[in-house]
């Protein structure tokens, strides 16, 4: 079994520029040179693909798949190892292959044809079925510009797949465009695995190239994760991503952590929510919430009062409560302790909620400690239909069928 | 694999393989399809078209035969008419700079397929400088007509025309080639070369005749570098030889200039494809 694409330690090295000399002026008279750093965008991967296979590349955004994918087009030049390719080969990167906008499809048709390496003849013979398949048979004669990105997408594809490629490589793009021309996409894609034409596929979506792939590569920030069979790749992929996820959704979790020692030397220990249903790091609107703040000063706190804010995402403060509010006054604390804020049914609506708690001297009105979380909880509506950011109680009136009127109230 | 040859069967069949060009016929059928490109963006949407490669120099004949002609004073070359004069200096000349200002931009003006597919890239700095010798070629055509209106004689040393173009054309692909690769890692290149052909174009013997003012250039520190620039300068050759075939009807006499000329070509080809290849290592990224 022959190998169609070889890649053997492939390495490629991107420059970031924090200051670019571009103009004369930079160059000349401020002598100033580019300052740069290099990263590895992709780093010694190595991989074959037989002939007639369907390779999936998988990642998350950002881990160098469009990047290996360009070194496998010879668009980038590696800057170690190498790549090689046997065979035509297209490319769909991104969205369009290319094209110049000012020029219409049809031209854009022949001109990609010639870069591809196709003589204009074959061109004459499958422009048709071009169009056809691009479904822009009134547009064709248009400039490319005015198309839609659907449009150019459906072009790109078009143009591609009728180059005939013994190796065609793809970038995520089955993403665009409506679902009809997706699925015809995906008709063809099987039809030429069936012809036994090799494809190479990039994606982020799992369950795409776990249909599609007979092997598969997974990389993540350049690097090399796992290869071999599409399954194996994809399970471990997918619970790599499952792990982030539980991970980012811990961060909106019951325990908020708490803060380094204030004034005086005061500290917030820890804030924890609990639910109704005990710990929790989502809550439903009319649910019982309570947050205990733990703390800890050096010595008693005299004249102290603990405030709380609830506030939407990035907005302003919704609710803020303190304990003098509760005629609690100022408090004389021992030097350690846990205070409890009990919001017996939660009336926010749908939507993630910051929390902030502070610890404050009475008299000054100086803060000794904040924790202030951004996204501390998350809280769903439920079944109900109420939008905004508290459920405010209300009634509705409305005149019934009967001449005696009927009240519907809310239950909030 | 079995499995996937017993499939392959049906869909193969119905369906013929698309021809493959060689790697030459390959290159060249791009390269038409590039030029057929580049010639028709010039004049895309023009209502006079094709007819612009014969105006702008006319005009600039125009203006350049009032200005220094009648207003400052130079003369032609004795018994000569100063319009037909210019004019031959100055489609050599035109085609000289339009080429290195299309061509430095060869490469940037084709971003969006640099970064997309992988392909001779060179063909596009090629075909741009081929456009330009389209212009020129049809200005030449439309030259004839001109020179017989102004009764210049038109006789056997024409035959030196298209060597000589193809000399001028080397000279324009090899800076050419160092100028598109070189405008991707340092954008001011593009709007330098304009400038740069500015003043070039006025250090070339195209207004003013080389043979009145050949004697400045023994004289004094000036004239000494003057002498070194104004010979040093392959267009001096080039557009000395045009003037020799169209205004004296006769056969190019500077042929130590244009070996020089052509030695130059031959060297500035071979630097320019080693400095593209070189360059275009991070075409994609950098442009």
């Amino acid at each position: 079994m022959d190998s169609v694409i070889t890649a053997e330690s492939l390495a490629k090295r991107f420059r970031i520029y924090h200051q670019r000399s571009e103009t004369l002026k930079e160059v000349l008279v401020d002598r100033r040179r580019s300052r740069y750093e290099e990263f590895w965008a992709v780093n010694d991967i190595s991989f074959e693909v037989p002939e007639g296979q369907t390779f999936g590349i998988v990642g998350a955004n950002g881990s160098g798949k469009s990047t290996l994918l360009k070194c496998i087009a010879g668009i980038l030049v590696p800057d170690r190892g190498r790549v090689s390719v046997k065979g035509r080969m297209a490319s769909l990167l991104e969205v369009g292959a290319g094209f110049h906008p000012d020029y219409s499809g049809r031209e854009n048709i022949y001109l990609n044809g010639a870069i591809l390496g196709l003589p204009r003849r074959y061109i004459n013979s499958v422009i048709d079925e071009i169009v056809g398949f691009a479904e822009l048979e009134q547009f064709i004669d248009n400039p490319v510009r005015n198309y839609s990105s659907g449009m150019y997408t459906r072009l790109g594809f078009s143009i591609a797949i009728h180059m005939d490629p013994d190796v065609l490589l793809i970038d995520e793009v089955l993403a665009v465009g409506d679902e009809s021309f997706q699925r015809r996409c995906m008709d063809h894609i099987e039809g030429m695995r069936r012809e036994g034409r090799t494809l190479v596929f990039v994606s982020h979506a799992a369950e795409t190239v776990r249909k599609l792939c007979d092997r598969c590569l997974w990389i993540d920030h350049g690097v090399q994760r796992a290869a071999g069979r599409t399954g194996d790749v994809v399970d471990a992929y997918i619970g790599e991503v499952n792990r982030h996820e539980t991970e980012l959704l811990r961060a909106i979790s019951a325990d908020l952590g708490g803060s380094g020692p204030g004034w005086m030397g005061v500290r917030i220990a820890g804030v924890e929510m609990s639910g109704s249903e005990g710990e929790f790091n989502s809550i439903r609107t009319g649910e019982e919430l309570s947050i205990r703040i733990t703390y800890q000063a050096p010595e008693p706190l005299r004249g102290a009062r603990f405030r709380a804010s609830f506030y939407p995402a990035g907005r302003d403060i919704l609710l803020s409560t303190r304990t003098d509010d509760a005629e609690l006054g100022g408090m004389s604390l021992p030097p350690e302790g846990t205070v409890t804020l009990t919001v017996p049914q939660v009336p926010f609506l749908d939507g993630v909620y910051g929390l902030k708690v502070e610890i404050e001297d009475i008299t000054s009105g100086r803060q000794y400690v904040e924790v202030d979380r951004p996204q501390a909880f998350r809280v769903q509506g439920g079944r109900r239909f109420e939008v905004g950011l508290a459920l405010i109680g209300h009634r509705w009136q409305v005149p019934a069928a009967d001449p005696s009127a009927v009240e519907v109230s809310a239950t909030g | 694999m079995a499995s996937t040859q017993a499939l392959r069967g049906p869909g193969s069949a119905s369906r013929p393989r698309a021809p493959q060009s060689g790697p030459i016929a390959r290159r060249l059928e791009l390269l038409s399809e590039l030029v057929r490109r580049d010639v028709r963006a010039r004049y895309h949407g023009s209502v006079l078209g094709i007819g612009w490669t014969l105006i702008n120099p006319l005009v600039f004949m125009m203006v350049y035969a009032v200005v220094f002609g009648d207003i400052i004073g130079i003369k032609g070359p004795s018994g000569k008419s100063y319009a037909v004069f210019i004019l031959s200096g100055l489609l050599a000349w035109t085609f000289f700079s339009q080429a290195l200002v299309m061509a430095a931009s060869s490469i940037i003006a084709n971003s969006g397929v640099v970064r997309k597919v992988a392909f001779p890239w060179m063909l596009l700095t090629v075909s741009s400088v081929i456009a330009a010798l389209v212009n020129f070629l049809i200005s030449l055509v439309l030259l004839v007509p001109f020179m017989i209106l102004a009764k210049a004689p038109v006789g056997l040393p024409l035959l030196a025309i298209p060597p000589l173009v193809v000399v001028t054309f080397g000279l324009c692909l090899g800076l050419g080639l160092m100028l598109a690769a070189g405008s991707v890692y340092f954008r001011d290149l593009q709007y330098l070369i304009n400038l740069a052909t500015m003043i070039w174009f006025y250090l070339t013997p195209v207004i003013w005749p080389f043979t009145r003012y050949e004697g400045f250039f023994r004289h004094g520190t000036i004239g000494l570098l003057a002498h070194i620039v104004v010979y040093a300068n392959p267009m001096t050759w080039i557009v000395l030889s045009f003037q020799d075939v169209f205004v004296f009807n006769r056969w190019p006499q500077h042929w130590h200039g244009l070996i020089y000329c052509t030695v130059l070509a031959v060297a500035l080809i071979w630097l320019g494809i080693r400095v593209f290849r070189r360059l275009r290592r991070r075409f994609a990224e950098e442009i």
